[in-house]
């Protein structure tokens, strides 16, 4: 389950807040152009400029409630989704993916360690900067030394029961 | 597999007849029922559903959402978590009905995406997943697709070698002789028979056995795995895959 939100005022939120109000005024001012203009609006832009603005406000929401989102990166696809799935049903925001893509900020990683072979230096420094919660199909003394190398803020040992990862997750959200 | 042109809104009339060809070969025939009280959402939500190939309705409200699925069941519903007349988990009550289950799948479309408290409502009441408003729309139309997926049950009558499993009657018969077998290990050898030769892991088995009760599923699994093999009284038919799950594995 979810851990406590906090109450305390967080620095992140005001900068959140900032961003957003910068980007939707740039999306107002593209859009009050293309009026007095009578042109089209040029829609790739303010597309983008709303995938950004809800990004903002991804963030703000994080910073309000001292809370993040969860990415399940799994070589089975379907695993990854179902688990993912599962922690949605247990509040969490988890989206879920076969291979690994830049992380966003507070965004708690679940790696399945099966997939840290494939991956060079750069996106290994990544995974151990995020301290990842790491899933494994292997018990052996190696990958409890591979996941140590990763700075692994849990190691958890498949088949993983949604609430032990649910808990795992929520202690990692508390170290922060 | 079908793929979704990216970020393409100009020049759709063309893109929809194509994609409603790809969708026609994907086998995309699935009715969705829309619920959410702001008919711009219900719309929109609507439209883009219908491009990927799927017949919707729209409901305007939880009244008319449970009218509606009463009179005619969707095979998903799209639910708006809230709306003045009811909020989702209610819908979800209602839907219920003294069943255990909701009959299909329920996606709960939500603005918040931080309100632990509402989801776990969600999970007891039966809600299939949950997608905050503004996600892209390859993931929502993806989660669809989970969604859709975990309710498909396939053929009516399995075969596999000796084994015969009947899904419409609930019986299972390894040469003529019929299985005594409890509901819960008959749907995991249905699972597992279904797909033949691969390691279907617990997890999976859990969501399609067991519906979305996590609690206590490891030992649940293998006693529902123990009790189909005493029943099987050959070994090999279930294979155990350590660390992931079962294999169904025919044996002449």
């Amino acid at each position: 389950m979810a851990s406590d939100t906090g109450s305390s005022p967080n620095p992140e939120l005001p900068a959140a807040l900032h961003r957003l109000r910068s980007t939707l005024a740039r999306l107002k001012a593209e859009l009050e152009l293309a009026e007095t203009d009578g042109a089209v609006p040029p829609t790739m832009r303010l597309l983008e400029d709303v995938r950004e603005a809800l990004a903002h406000l991804g963030a703000a929401e994080d910073a309000s409630q001292r809370r993040g989102s969860v990415l399940v990166v799994d070589d089975d696809a379907r695993l990854a989704e179902i688990t993912a799935r599962g922690l949605r049903r247990l509040g969490f925001d988890a989206d879920a993916s076969s291979s690994l893509r830049n992380l966003r900020a507070r965004e708690v990683l679940i790696f399945d360690l099966s997939l840290l072979e494939a991956l060079d230096a750069a996106a290994r420094q990544d995974i151990r900067a995020s301290r990842p919660i790491v899933v494994t199909g292997a018990t052996d003394a190696g990958s409890r030394a591979l996941a140590a190398s990763l700075d692994a803020s849990d190691y958890l040992v498949k088949p993983i029961e949604l609430e032990e990862l649910a808990a795992a997750i929520n202690r990692r959200l508390a170290e922060e | 597999m079908w793929f979704w042109p990216h970020q393409r809104f100009s020049s759709c009339s063309r893109n929809a007849e194509l994609l409603i060809i790809a969708a026609g070969i994907g086998g995309v025939t699935a009715k969705l029922l829309v619920v959410d009280d702001e008919p711009r959402t219900a719309e929109l939500t609507a439209a883009l559903l219908r491009r990927a190939g799927y017949t919707v309705e729209v409901a305007a409200s939880g009244t008319e959402a449970v009218a509606r699925a009463r009179s005619s069941a969707p095979d998903l519903m799209l639910l708006d978590y809230e709306m003045p007349d009811m909020q989702a988990p209610e819908v979800l009550d209602e839907l219920r009905s003294g069943a255990d289950r909701v009959a299909f799948p329920v996606i709960i479309f939500t603005g918040a995406r931080h309100s632990p408290s509402d989801q776990v409502i969600g999970i007891e009441r039966g809600a299939t997943d949950y997608i905050v408003k503004g996600t892209d729309r390859q993931v929502l139309l993806a989660r669809v697709r989970g969604a859709l997926r975990e309710r498909a049950t396939g053929d009516r009558v399995l075969v596999r070698g000796r084994l015969r499993i009947d899904i419409g009657k609930g019986q299972a018969f390894l040469a003529s002789k019929e299985l005594k077998l409890e509901r819960r290990p008959l749907l995991m050898l249905q699972v597992l028979a279904a797909r033949e030769g691969e390691a279907v892991t617990r997890a999976e088995l859990l969501e399609h056995v067991w519906g979305s009760t996590f609690k206590g599923f490891e030992h649940s699994v293998e006693q529902a795995a123990y009790e189909l093999r005493r029943a099987l009284k050959e070994p090999g038919w279930i294979e155990t895959v350590r660390g992931i799950g079962y294999r169904f594995v025919t044996q002449p």
